[in-house]
């Protein structure tokens, strides 16, 4: 088949603007980058009309396909066992974590009894657009008052953090993903790490200290100390615990407690604790215990 | 017109890429849409209309990624433009040319991708390319031969649009 020629004139053209639009980018990083954030605000909202259009396509195949081959019923029933665990999950985390501050810290435990985060519901729309990085996208943006870096978790747990935010969406990067960093500590002996994604699939905590008893089935927990999550919120258990010869630290792979290939809905936290203030008074009151002989 | 005619084609690929296109997934890797879509314009209509597709796409793309902002604008206008460039060179295109073009495409920007993840070392360097490049090269190639045998009666010679209508 024989194709187009194209004239020196818009070959040229085409050159030059990819040759402009590269050292722009390369030149001028972040200047570049705030213009296609500029830019990508109204195109954003007109995204979000063919997005959700797929997305409710989506949503009826996955229905009707769970419907016909489980049958509806068993199905139905399934879902809700299903959310009853993940509930179950989140109440049984929490009550651990209760258990094993009040253990350590008695002088916290009024502040353990603060109020709750605030949330907003948000439903999974769609997946990232490369194959890339491990993220998802979510029904709700800036008009409902999501930002970026702000945490995202199921009543099981962490699910990852809000990397970009348009006025109708946002895509969090998944706590599986390897540009993702969480502060975590482990529940049993509250070795603090860094909770990062792994090339497999899976996390690992890293910066665990040489003298720490970590073992594999410990419970890791957020730490609070980053402003994303409060802490207490279950991000998986350990399942394998590396201490290589040489090393100024061990590091544990961890299987997340959100089964993260089947997530619908999810709540982003606007703010990890109610009252900021509490906050930063709980924060420097671990440190002064911390002090502590 | 054209652009309107691009513009429209990425708000149909983009939502449909980042929704449906996991129940084509092969390995959990999905082809690139917006890879195949710019290199088939850029093959077929040159390298002008190959990188403003690119460049659209890529645009929306990189709205619905986790990734920095430029990645996908780069490397998708880069591939509507290299395909342009490879296009103009060759008198016939056949599936099977069409196919090594966009295995060959798609593996150069997944390089990039690759490049800007910051791989540790070589473990993860080969684990990228054994999961990921090998994979969706051959589904991008797959899919834009198919899509290319499909359309192939739109594109004749009697009905080609010149570029620089733009």
């Amino acid at each position: 088949m024989a194709i187009s020629r194209s004239t020196y004139g818009t070959r040229r053209l085409a050159f030059v603007l990819f040759a402009c639009l590269l050292i722009a980018l390369f030149l001028l990083p972040s200047q570049s980058q705030r213009l296609l954030q500029y830019v990508g605000g109204p195109l954003g909202q007109v995204l979000s009309l063919p997005l959700a259009a797929f997305s409710s396509v989506d949503h009826g195949i996955s229905e009707t396909w769970n419907g016909y081959v489980a049958l509806q019923t068993v199905h139905e029933e399934n879902r809700q066992l299903r959310r009853d665990i993940d509930l179950l999950k989140g109440q049984n985390n929490q009550l651990r974590e209760s258990v094993a501050a009040a253990q350590r810290y008695e002088t916290l435990l009024n502040f353990k009894q603060q109020a709750p985060s605030q949330t907003v519901a948000a439903q999974v729309i769609g997946r990232d657009a490369t194959n890339w990085y491990r993220g998802m996208i979510l029904n709700k943006g800036e008009s409902d008052g999501v930002r970026p870096e702000m945490g995202v978790v199921t009543p099981a747990g962490v699910v990852g953090r809000i990397v970009k935010t348009n006025s109708t969406s946002s895509v969090v990067l998944l706590v599986t993903d390897p540009n993702n960093a969480i502060a975590g500590v482990v529940q049993r002996t509250r070795d603090e790490g860094i909770v990062e994604g792994t090339s497999n699939g899976r996390a690992r905590l890293k910066y665990i200290p040489l003298l720490s008893r970590v073992q594999a089935g410990d419970r890791v927990v957020t730490s609070g100390l980053t402003g994303a999550f409060p802490r207490g919120l279950s991000i998986g258990g350990l399942t394998q615990v590396e201490k290589s010869e040489g090393d100024l630290f061990q590091s544990a792979e961890i299987e997340p407690e959100v089964d993260l290939s089947k997530l619908d809905e999810v709540l982003i936290i606007t703010a990890p604790y109610e009252d900021a203030e509490a906050a930063q008074k709980l924060l420097q009151e671990i440190h002064g215990d911390r002090k502590k002989p | 017109m054209k652009f309107l005619l691009y513009l429209l084609l990425a708000l149909v690929v983009v939502p449909f890429q980042t929704t449906l296109l996991h129940y084509l997934s092969v390995f959990g890797v999905r082809p690139d849409l917006g890879l195949v879509a710019a290199c088939l314009v850029g093959f077929l209509g040159g390298e002008l209309d190959g990188l403003i597709l690119g460049l659209i796409l890529g645009c929306f793309q990189d709205m619905l990624s986790a990734g920095d902002l430029w990645i996908n604008v780069v490397t998708k206008g880069g591939s509507g433009f290299l395909a342009g460039l490879a296009g103009r060179h060759m008198a016939h295109i056949t599936p099977a040319v069409m196919t090594a073009g966009l295995a060959i495409i798609s593996c150069l920007s997944s390089a990039v991708f690759l490049y800007s993840l910051n791989p540790a070392g070589l473990d993860e360097v080969w684990l990228g390319v054994r999961s990921t490049i090998v994979v969706q090269a051959g589904l991008d190639a797959a899919v834009g031969a198919g899509l290319y045998l499909l359309f192939r009666q739109r594109w004749s010679d009697d009905r080609m649009v010149t570029e620089g209508t733009l």
